[in-house]
């Protein structure tokens, strides 16, 4: 049985000095900040494109409404001797600022008068950039829809809030604080994590300060048939035109041997598991395909990651994958090992395991529900899994009435995952539509 | 409205090249016609950097009022002999030790570890002089300074220029080991003039290193006996 949020773990903020208010990290959020690096950080992109040209004084009183109501995000992350929390941060800010050529910019956690989001803003766009220890994709898209609902309420339009939208008068709910995986973690066994070396893309390291963007546009009622032409959603048709640019990739280049081709995918656990946290509430999967065992066809490609997600995204697999998880935090041993020890072995096993165990990333938040009366106002959404932690290209997928957008970013200066990605698209007869912010692809560069 | 003609793609209408294959755009129809703006914005942004100034300030002025306040404490309170040398010294090996953390991050390792080298001598020699005889320092305390900090530039080197894996640090760190071990054996039979420069407990150590040393070896070279000790031996 899930047990229900406690205040202990959750330390309600109503009733309570407001100097006692801090929140631990949640269980994913306890690695981010250890990958921390000079040059990475684990920052993740949102962004909204309205009808209007952008009013950044407008924006910036919506922001300034709309913080408090999300207690978790504003805050400055701090070290204690055993872990890492989060406290309330009521320096001035955050203040939106006019968008950047290079988004996903690693976050200082004392910079920015220490707040670990940022807002931007370029013509139609409004775009937040949160650092994954704050919450996840869900958590950041209701911050950003409920602030583009507040920026819109002061331009004079009646919305009403719903879904994503958060209404600015209520005080948060405790659940909305919650770490949902300590609560869900209820299995008697401990699956072993999947572990094994897969294929690295090898690339060009662009210098710091540069992320590659590749957007793709592409019109849902068309995917959609295609997919459904393959028998497969969206998600699994788009995963495998992944694996297929990755395998396809893998075979250009010099190898005595091949690697399995495998991709991480978050998969959202609030579709399983009732809650609603705006902080992380993840799990990956890994849909894989591996060209030792012979040559794949796409149909093929198509059948085995379709297979994979009926068979592993169900409640039971993902409640044991949580419960491995959270082993970690409830042993009593690793919970005394002082901070910088903890932070020494999840860096090692991070870059040793973790990040060797996938090729690539791929998430997709899927069709985006907005309140009926947002709609006649915003023309698309995007979603950026930001910085790859080593050289590879990530890719995010979010829709929006009939416009799916798929947002490749990468550190490195070959394209080649994208244009085989996007070729494979085309030669399916979908519609594609590039975007990009690469160095020299624009005229505006070289005006 | 244009297409890449090897990719099949729209691009969108400010692009000049396809940004997946770099195949120049070039549209007849729309030659002398204003391009529109990148959906990008043209500027690159700065990750602001933290200010370490503060505590660069607070800890020279901590670590300057404690070898100043000592030092006069010394001078003219309780002057018998100079113990303030003692926390001076102690006051500089901290200034270097966290000169590259605090003041300037961008030191080179080797750098670093040499200043710190030179820093720690320096502490010893400072002991050296309170003491009626310094030959001990010369003929001990510096050439064991120097060995340590030789074999930790080694191992810091290895470590930066080849992608160590666990097994190859192990076996880097049980070669170094011995013979730091039987170097300082025979630094100290140098010292009490023991001319015969025997091995005793350093050959102990040796030999231990040394079956660990061929154990390694074996381990990597044999892909089997790698993958499982691998396996047996992952977190």
């Amino acid at each position: 049985m899930p047990r229900k949020p406690s205040n202990r773990q959750v330390n309600l903020p109503a009733g309570r000095n407001k100097k006692d208010i801090w929140y631990k990290l949640d269980l994913s959020a306890t690695v981010y900040p250890t990958l921390q690096r000079r040059d990475f950080s684990s920052v993740y992109r949102l962004s909204v494109t309205l009808k209007e040209e952008i009013d950044p004084a407008l924006l910036q009183q919506a922001l300034d409404r709309t913080l408090p109501r999300f207690p978790t995000y504003k805050v400055a992350i701090r070290k204690g001797l055993f872990w890492r929390y989060l406290e309330p941060n009521n320096r001035p800010g955050p203040f939106v600022q006019k968008d950047i050529k290079n988004p996903c910019m690693p976050m200082r956690f004392k910079a920015n008068n220490r707040y670990l989001i940022r807002i931007y803003y370029y013509g139609r766009r409004i775009s937040l950039e949160a650092h994954h220890c704050l919450g996840d994709g869900t958590g950041g898209m209701s911050l950003l829809q409920t602030l583009t609902a507040a920026y819109l309420g002061l331009l004079g339009h009646k919305i009403i809030p719903s879904g994503f939208v958060l209404p600015l008068d209520e005080t948060p709910d405790p659940e909305e604080l919650e770490d949902a995986y300590m609560r869900y973690a209820t299995a008697k066994v401990k699956p072993p994590r999947p572990a094994g070396k897969t294929y690295r893309i090898r690339g060009t390291k662009e210098p710091f300060y540069t992320l590659n963007i590749v957007d793709g546009v592409l019109s849902v009622k068309e995917v959609m048939a295609v997919a459904k032409r393959y028998g497969a959603t969206i998600t699994e048709y788009l995963n495998a035109v992944l694996l297929y640019a990755l395998l396809q990739k893998q075979s250009t280049e010099f190898h005595l041997k091949y690697k399995p081709v495998r991709i991480a995918m978050p998969v959202n656990l609030r579709r399983f598991f009732p809650s609603k946290t705006l902080r992380n509430f993840i799990t990956m999967v890994y849909p894989s395909i591996d060209p030792r065992l012979g040559d794949y066809s796409f149909e093929e490609i198509v059948a085995e990651v379709h297979n994979y997600m009926r068979y592993y995204i169900s409640k039971k697999f993902l409640c044991g994958d949580i419960t491995t998880n959270a082993a970690t935090k409830h042993n009593f041993l690793i919970r005394i090992v002082p901070l910088f020890l903890k932070d020494l072995v999840v860096r090692t096993f991070y870059t040793r395991v973790q990040d060797k165990n996938s090729s690539a990333g791929l998430t997709n938040m899927g069709a985006l529900q907005v309140p009926q009366d947002m709609k006649p106002f915003i023309d698309r959404f995007d979603i950026y899994m930001g910085q790859p932690f080593s050289s590879r290209t990530n890719c995010a997928i979010i829709s929006f009435e009939d416009i799916l957008t798929v947002n490749f970013a990468s550190s490195i200066v070959e394209a080649d995952v994208e244009r085989y990605f996007f070729r494979k698209l085309v030669r399916d007869g979908i519609h594609v539509m590039i975007e990009s912010n690469r160095e020299g692809t624009s005229h505006t560069t070289v005006l | 409205m244009s297409y890449c003609v090897n990719c099949g793609v729209e691009l969108e209408a400010s692009l000049q090249e396809c940004p997946l294959c770099h195949t120049p755009v070039i549209n007849l129809k729309e030659i002398g016609k204003e391009f529109p703006p990148s959906p990008y914005p043209e500027n690159k942004g700065q990750v602001e950097e933290v200010k370490r100034k503060d505590l660069g300030i607070l800890l020279t002025v901590v670590l300057t009022a404690t070898g100043g306040t000592c030092l006069l404490l010394n001078l003219l309170v309780f002057n018998r002999f100079l113990w303030s040398l003692l926390v001076i010294g102690i006051c500089i090996c901290l200034f270097v030790f966290t000169f590259p953390l605090v003041y300037y991050r961008k030191m080179p390792p080797a750098l670093s570890l040499l200043a710190d080298g030179a820093a720690v001598a320096v502490y010893l020699y400072m002991i050296a002089y309170l003491t009626p005889s310094t030959a001990w320092f010369w003929q001990l305390g510096l050439p064991i300074v120097a060995l340590v900090f030789l074999c930790v530039e080694i191992f810091t080197f290895l470590l930066h220029k080849i992608p160590l894996t666990m097994l190859s640090g192990a076996l880097c760190l049980f070669v170094e080991i011995p013979l730091f071990c039987v170097s300082l054996e025979l630094l100290i039979r140098h010292m009490l003039a023991d001319h015969m420069m025997r091995l005793t407990w350093s050959a102990v150590v040796l030999t231990v290193c040394v079956i660990i040393d061929v154990a390694l070896i074996t381990i990597l070279v044999k892909k089997r006996l790698r993958n499982e000790v691998r396996r047996r031996l992952h977190f």
